[in-house]
């Protein structure tokens, strides 16, 4: 058992520094659900999911998801409860040299509460900040195929 | 055991989708524009103003160049006349953290809107607006190193210490604009400071702007140290958007105090101070009429006020038409928020009556 979980880490060990810092995806969770909650991995059909416990309580679940601004890929993260509504979206890592703003706290309070049956656009009704078009364009296109994602999963029965 | 394994699905998982991105990666981009135009009484034209490269290559997470390589007029020809080939810019970028960046390079004055934003479909109308051509003369590049980054709240800032400027270009007409360096061979004799204070919201981005440098450059007839003849320039920019409705404003100032000098000098007559901004308002027509798309229909109206003679060094006069009031009012078709299909009508009037005109724009700009 033991050289297998080795052999894992050395493959992945190289890819930690440049791509998104497991710190970074904890510490984003931790603030979405709280001190406390408990996180463990579900290998789905659309890729890993993220579900949060604390004690014998589901608090939700969160997907880390990739969406390419204008060349940059834009690493997030989003949350939902058990419902299906979204807690927050988490900008992980930003990488272009302009756009940053759709990490601002005022520009991802916009999808709190929505869910995969709501309107999810640019402009209808998420607002756009001027000079970001691009990122916002993006993540809020992004946002919206994870919760759909999320949805799917959720309805056929695959998050336990 | 178990924790162990734990922790390693969790390294697993979160790097898995990111595989891919943790090369070096090389982009390519661009964008273009096209211009058709038609003075009243004057003879139809059309050009490719300008088509832009993109090219880009991110080192790793923390290390990244930009570039952006411009042919302005479709051609260049030994002994021709137009056309130009620069680097409208081309820095490193050096992220120490999610709020602090180092750049340096040949960096984009950070005044103003269209100077550091100046992609096709990301304004109206089918020529830049004239207060960034002449009093903020964009696209103004210039080399230097900086920083940028936020504080939280929607703040951000840049501000960058680049090259000066030379007196010697500058003109009554288009002010500062022919005293860029643009990055080649640029003289430090004299240098520059400018910045940027941006804050934003949801539909909303305020900034307060300016540039501070000398532009004597060696002469020291015109002035001395490295802000000898000083250039200060401060703007202020509002951009607004809510539902089918969207604005922009923009404020300049330009100052030169030394204008006397540099006209004894270079026997121009350069003002003192120049000044002027304008006011813009759009609405999209498809937000009403097909709610679903994300096609855009702006009909939009733009006034604007340039005077590149506002005060005068003591015992030069003013040119009076070089005090303009341009309105340009028309449509902007956008399939996608980066293709624009474009068509104004400018009318232009002078403090003295003296060159006016209209003209008719047709424009095509897109980017990728």
């Amino acid at each position: 058992m033991r050289p297998t979980f080795l052999l894992l880490l050395s493959t992945v060990a190289p890819l930690r520094a440049q791509t998104v810092a497991p710190a970074k995806v904890a510490a984003s969770v931790t603030r979405v659900f709280g001190i406390g909650a408990r996180v463990d991995t579900l290998a789905t059909s659309r890729g890993p999911v993220l579900r949060a416990v604390r004690g014998d309580t589901l608090l939700g679940y969160a997907a880390v998801r990739e969406v390419r601004g204008k060349d940059q890929p834009i690493t997030f993260l989003v949350a939902v409860d058990r419902s299906g509504r979204t807690l927050d979206v988490d900008i992980l890592v930003y990488r272009e040299s302009y756009g940053g703003e759709v990490a601002y706290e005022s520009w991802r309070r916009q999808f709190r509460g929505r869910t995969a049956a709501d309107s999810i656009r640019l402009g209808r009704p998420i607002r756009n900040i001027s000079g970001a078009t691009i990122s916002s364009n993006a993540v809020t296109l992004g946002v919206r195929v994870a919760l759909e994602d999320l949805a799917t999963l959720q309805r056929d029965g695959a998050l336990p | 055991m178990t924790r162990f394994r734990f922790v390693t699905l969790v390294i697993l998982l979160a790097a898995a989708p990111l595989q891919g991105q943790t090369q070096p990666t090389t982009t390519v981009g661009g964008y273009g524009e096209f211009i058709f135009a038609k003075p009243s009484g004057g003879t139809a034209s059309a050009d490719v103003a300008r088509v832009v490269v993109y090219l880009a290559h991110t080192f790793d997470e923390r290390l990244a160049f930009r570039s952006e390589l411009e042919v302005e007029h479709a051609r260049l020809e030994a002994g021709g006349s137009a056309g130009e080939v620069a680097f409208e810019q081309a820095f490193l970028d050096y992220r120490l953290s999610d709020r602090f960046t180092l750049r340096s390079g040949l960096v984009l004055v950070p005044v103003g809107i269209i100077n550091e934003t100046h992609e096709p479909a990301t304004f109206n109308g089918v020529v830049r607006p004239a207060a960034d051509h002449d009093l903020i003369p964009a696209t103004w590049r210039e080399i230097g190193v900086g920083a940028l980054g936020n504080f939280g709240g929607g703040w951000s800032w840049r501000a960058y210490l680049v090259n000066g400027l030379k007196a010697e270009g500058f003109s009554a007409a288009q002010g500062i604009r022919e005293g860029r360096q643009e990055g080649q061979g640029a003289s430090f004799a004299g240098v520059g400071v400018t910045g940027r204070l941006e804050w934003a919201r949801p539909g909303l981005k305020l900034g307060l702007s300016g540039f501070h440098g000398g532009s004597a450059d060696t002469n020291t007839a015109v002035g001395s140290g490295v802000f000898g003849a000083p250039v200060t320039i401060l703007a202020a920019d509002a951009r607004w958007e809510s539902g089918p409705w969207t604005a922009r404003a923009l404020l300049v100032n330009v100052a030169v105090p030394d204008a006397g000098k540099i006209n004894a000098a270079f026997g121009g007559t350069v003002a003192e101070r120049s000044r002027g901004g304008y006011v813009e308002g759009a609405f999209d027509l498809l937000h009403l009429l097909n709610p679903g798309s994300p096609s855009r229909l702006d009909l939009f109206t733009r006034i604007e006020r340039v005077n590149t003679q506002a005060t005068m060094p003591t015992g030069t006069a003013a040119d009076r038409s070089l005090d303009r009031t341009i309105v340009t009012s028309g449509v902007t078709f956008r399939p996608l928020s980066t293709v624009a299909f474009k068509a104004d009508y400018q009318l232009l009037r002078t403090d003295s009556g003296v060159g006016e005109g209209e003209m008719f724009d047709l424009g095509l700009g897109f980017s990728f």
